[in-house]
């Protein structure tokens, strides 16, 4: 059955009253992304929307406990530490997939690939000749004086000019169903391991729900990746050795590290692993050095090397940054690509665009005042309790004011740190982002989510059809953030043509 | 291959062996504890006691309301703070396995962690109170699994090598630790009742999974001395001490990439000379303290090697 053939069946709502899993399915103002405002499913939703009102809660118990046994005996979590003692916490997936159909995923990789395109001339712009600078479509001292531009880079020539290689952008949408581009990640983004495992674990413990639909696979993702690698290994190398550079298996994120080397088929490292000599870097093996072409390092600037960044830092490499600097080693992602995903130079993304593609975005930003404007720091002093406020140095939904949820002391704390400095800060509208019907005490129920695509820049844009969707469990939340009890779903791109 | 991820497979598997022998010489000890009630006045100290002693370890504190018996099998099985217990040498095999994730098969990976979880399920650690059976037999159907899906799944390259390094050398310490702890049992041997010695030398048979192999072999009562025998210098019993060795040497060499004539090396010797001495051993010549100092020689001989391998491969 395809979906264009269900859309004609008629459906029952959802809001009705009952014991089913979809009784007394609340609307509120957000978007919905499986059921319209009459109650009945969108179309593409159609035939997992049937099938969820002939399973009873019990059997969908029975697949949400399946996916937890599979995360935990995959050793698929993060780590979260407390006094010492790290607790493993299993990486929660919910079995309802969010579904994207052909024609809104054709308009989401557009739009990425725009992005990523227009980041990238601009990061080779601002490390050379400065053009957006100097014709003021950027303001040079929000760059110049932005914590991550790495003025040591400054005049350095990257690998095939490309600075941001695997970008994770993240994606929302307001109450019309429009996607909106909530922050790029241009630095070492992660999640995309987690996406692949959630279409393993789905498939393995629900496989009936696979039979409606004809989703695009994702499968490639580590062979596009590991191509792109190849791509800017230096050119003396014809068989370059790829690495993946990780902090080690305390890290929050070192299940993704060992899953993505593992699928590559490249070792996975650790900075005493690598060593540079004669500005070479080699991993020491078994049989004594062993040269090292590509990087992908999934460790801050801050942390890549002790002798140019912090020099306190073990966990990178001495020297690694100059063997990068003549070329006999290429990183993923560059240096300096911070500026990018700067909050406080998200506002501008969208000129970028229309300044170096002479393109109008695809995709639009959630609309965002600019503080340091007199005029605009007003306007965001007088909303406090409409807005969201972020700092733009910080991320994973610290040093953040969600105005409506907010106290009065609060908001008094951010109305004197915008007054001091209004340079760090952004202020957003509160978006209401879309809800989907996830599992929660035995019933479906709306609860928030966003999404983050994974997009990769070699020879080619490559957008891997899905991406992470996360979901904000606690009734209302916006947070989505796995460290904050978020949760997460299989991510399905519907294929062009239905199935005959 | 990265030095680093030659050295965690090596104690990953080093540890899992650890548990392993562990699990196995608790449950034994725990059937034998019952079988020598009928016939001894005081076994529970005995056995108990010795078994802590070729563990090197020394007696447990006693919980309130605990026997002393209970306390043993809680320290040597479950225990976090002690590092030798069952539960902590899986724990340490699973860290050394995460932390080279990438390297073995995710089959390994997967029973490797099915093992954690199963032993940390706190409906099976309770029944330990009141048989250490259950948890034991999971810890050791858990080691043989992972080593299947191990010969399965990785290739058997370098790295397939080091866990199997890993693994005969940990074996061969711990059998001849074992015979060696016997060895007072053997002098007395003339003196002890004929039960009692069949039982216990089964005992240490059933402690390296020899038992009916044994049995088989020999056709005969369970004599002390075929019983070291067979434990030193049978070639193709994978518990002896002959076998383990060969094991390695062929490992070693593989590793090296030299043909095993040429391997100049140190640690590649020191392995070749012990398995020469066990290979022309006369077993039947070792009486009361040659068997001794043949065995502690041998144990030293046995750290010797481990000492060499991290220097030779600059593990950490």
């Amino acid at each position: 059955m395809t979906p264009h053939a269900a859309a004609t069946r008629p459906s029952r709502a959802a809001t009705e009253a009952g014991d089913g899993l979809l009784s007394g399915y609340e609307l509120g103002a957000a978007y919905d992304e499986m059921v319209d405002a009459s109650g009945g499913p969108r179309p593409h939703y159609h035939p997992l929307f049937d099938r969820l009102l002939q399973t009873a809660p019990d059997d969908f118990r029975r697949h949400k406990a399946m996916t937890d046994l599979s995360m935990r005996q995959d050793g698929v979590g993060f780590t979260v530490y407390r006094a010492e003692e790290g607790i493993e916490r299993v990486w929660p997936m919910d079995p309802v997939p969010r579904i994207i159909p052909a024609c809104e995923w054709r308009q989401i990789e557009a739009g990425l690939t725009q992005r990523i395109n227009a980041l990238n001339l601009f990061l080779w712009d601002v490390y050379h000749e400065q053009h957006i600078l100097r014709d003021n479509v950027v303001p040079a001292r929000l760059i110049l004086q932005g914590g991550y531009f790495r003025r040591e880079f400054v005049g350095v020539n990257v690998p095939r000019r490309i600075y941001v290689h695997i970008c994770g952008t993240d994606l929302i949408r307001d109450a019309d169903g429009r996607y909106l581009v909530l922050e790029d990640n241009a630095r070492t983004p992660s999640g995309v391991s987690y996406m692949l495992q959630n279409r393993q674990v789905l498939k393995r413990v629900f496989p009936a729900i696979f039979n409606d639909y004809d989703v695009l696979p994702q499968d490639d993702y580590p062979a596009a990746l590991l191509e792109v690698l190849q791509y800017i290994a230096p050119e003396s190398s014809s068989q370059p050795t790829a690495v993946l550079l990780s902090p080690g298996m305390y890290n929050s994120a070192y299940f993704e590290h060992s899953f993505l080397a593992q699928r590559m088929g490249i070792e996975l490292v650790e900075g005493r692993d690598l060593l540079v000599d004669g500005n070479r870097v080699y991993m020491r093996t078994t049989r004594g050095r062993q040269r090292v072409d590509v990087i992908y390092r999934r460790i801050d600037d801050d942390f890549l090397d002790p002798l140019t960044f912090r020099p306190d830092s073990a966990l990178g490499v001495p020297g690694l940054v100059n063997a990068y600097r003549a070329g006999t080693v290429a990183l993923a992602n560059s240096i300096g690509t911070g500026i990018a995903d700067d909050k406080g130079v998200y506002p501008f993304v969208p000129d970028m665009i229309r300044y170096y593609l002479k393109q109008d975005p695809l995709l639009d930003n959630v609309e965002t005042f600019r503080p340091e404007i007199p005029a605009q720091l007003s306007h965001v002093l007088a909303n406090l309790d409409k807005l969201v406020v972020k700092r733009v140095n910080e991320s994973g939904g610290y040093g953040m004011l969600v105005g409506p949820s907010s106290t009065q002391q609060q908001r008094e704390e951010f109305r004197a740190l915008l007054q001091a400095n209004p340079r760090d800060f952004i202020a957003q509208p509160t978006i209401q982002l879309s809800t989907h019907p996830t599992f929660v005490d035995g019933r479906l129920e709306g609860r928030h989510v966003d999404l983050r695509p994974f997009v990769l820049c070699g020879e080619r844009v490559t957008v891997t059809p899905g991406g992470l969707t996360r979901v904000a469990l606690p009734k209302g939340s916006l947070v989505v953030n796995s460290s904050q009890g978020g949760g997460s779903k299989d991510t399905w791109v519907l294929a062009d043509a239905p199935r005959q | 291959m990265l030095s680093r991820v030659a050295d965690a497979l090596f104690w990953m598997s080093r540890y899992l062996e650890r548990a392993d022998h562990l699990a196995r010489a608790v449950d034994v000890t725990f059937h034998l504890d019952l079988d020598l009630h009928g016939v001894l006045a005081n076994p529970v100290e005995l056995e108990w006691n010795a078994l802590l002693s070729l563990l090197r370890q020394s007696p447990p504190q006693i919980a309130e309301g605990e026997s002393p018996v209970a306390a043993v099998q809680r320290w040597l099985l479950l225990e976090g703070s002690n590092g030798g217990s069952v539960m902590s040498c899986v724990n340490r095999s699973r860290n050394n396995a995460r932390s080279i994730r990438g390297s073995i098969s995710p089959q390994m990976w997967r029973e490797l962690n099915k093992l954690h979880w199963r032993l940390s399920d706190p409906a099976l650690q309770s029944r330990v109170v009141e048989s250490p059976h259950d948890f034991c037999q999971e810890a050791q159907i858990g080691v043989l699994l992972f080593h299947g899906v191990c010969e399965a799944t990785l290739t058997h390259d370098e790295g397939w090598h080091f866990i199997q390094l890993g693994r005969y050398l940990e074996r061969a310490d711990k059998v001849l630790r074992i015979l060696d702890s016997k060895f007072g049992l053997l002098e007395r041997s003339g003196s002890v009742d004929l039960p009692i010695s069949t039982l216990q030398w089964g005992a240490v048979l059933k402690n390296c999974a020899a038992y009916e192999a044994y049995q088989r072999l020999y056709i005969s009562r369970v004599e002390p001395e075929r019983v070291i025998e067979f434990l030193l210098v049978n070639p193709d019993f994978p518990h002896s001490v002959r076998f383990c060795l060969a094991q390695s040497l062929h490992s070693l060499t593989e590793i090296s990439g030299r043909l095993p004539d040429r391997c100049d090396d140190e640690v590649v010797r020191t392995v070749a000379r012990l398995l020469n001495d066990l290979v022309y051993l006369d077993a039947a010549a070792l009486g009361g303290e040659r068997l001794h100092s043949f065995l502690g020689d041998a144990l030293g001989r046995c750290a010797r090697i481990s000492a060499l391998l991290q220097q030779q491969y600059a593990l950490q």
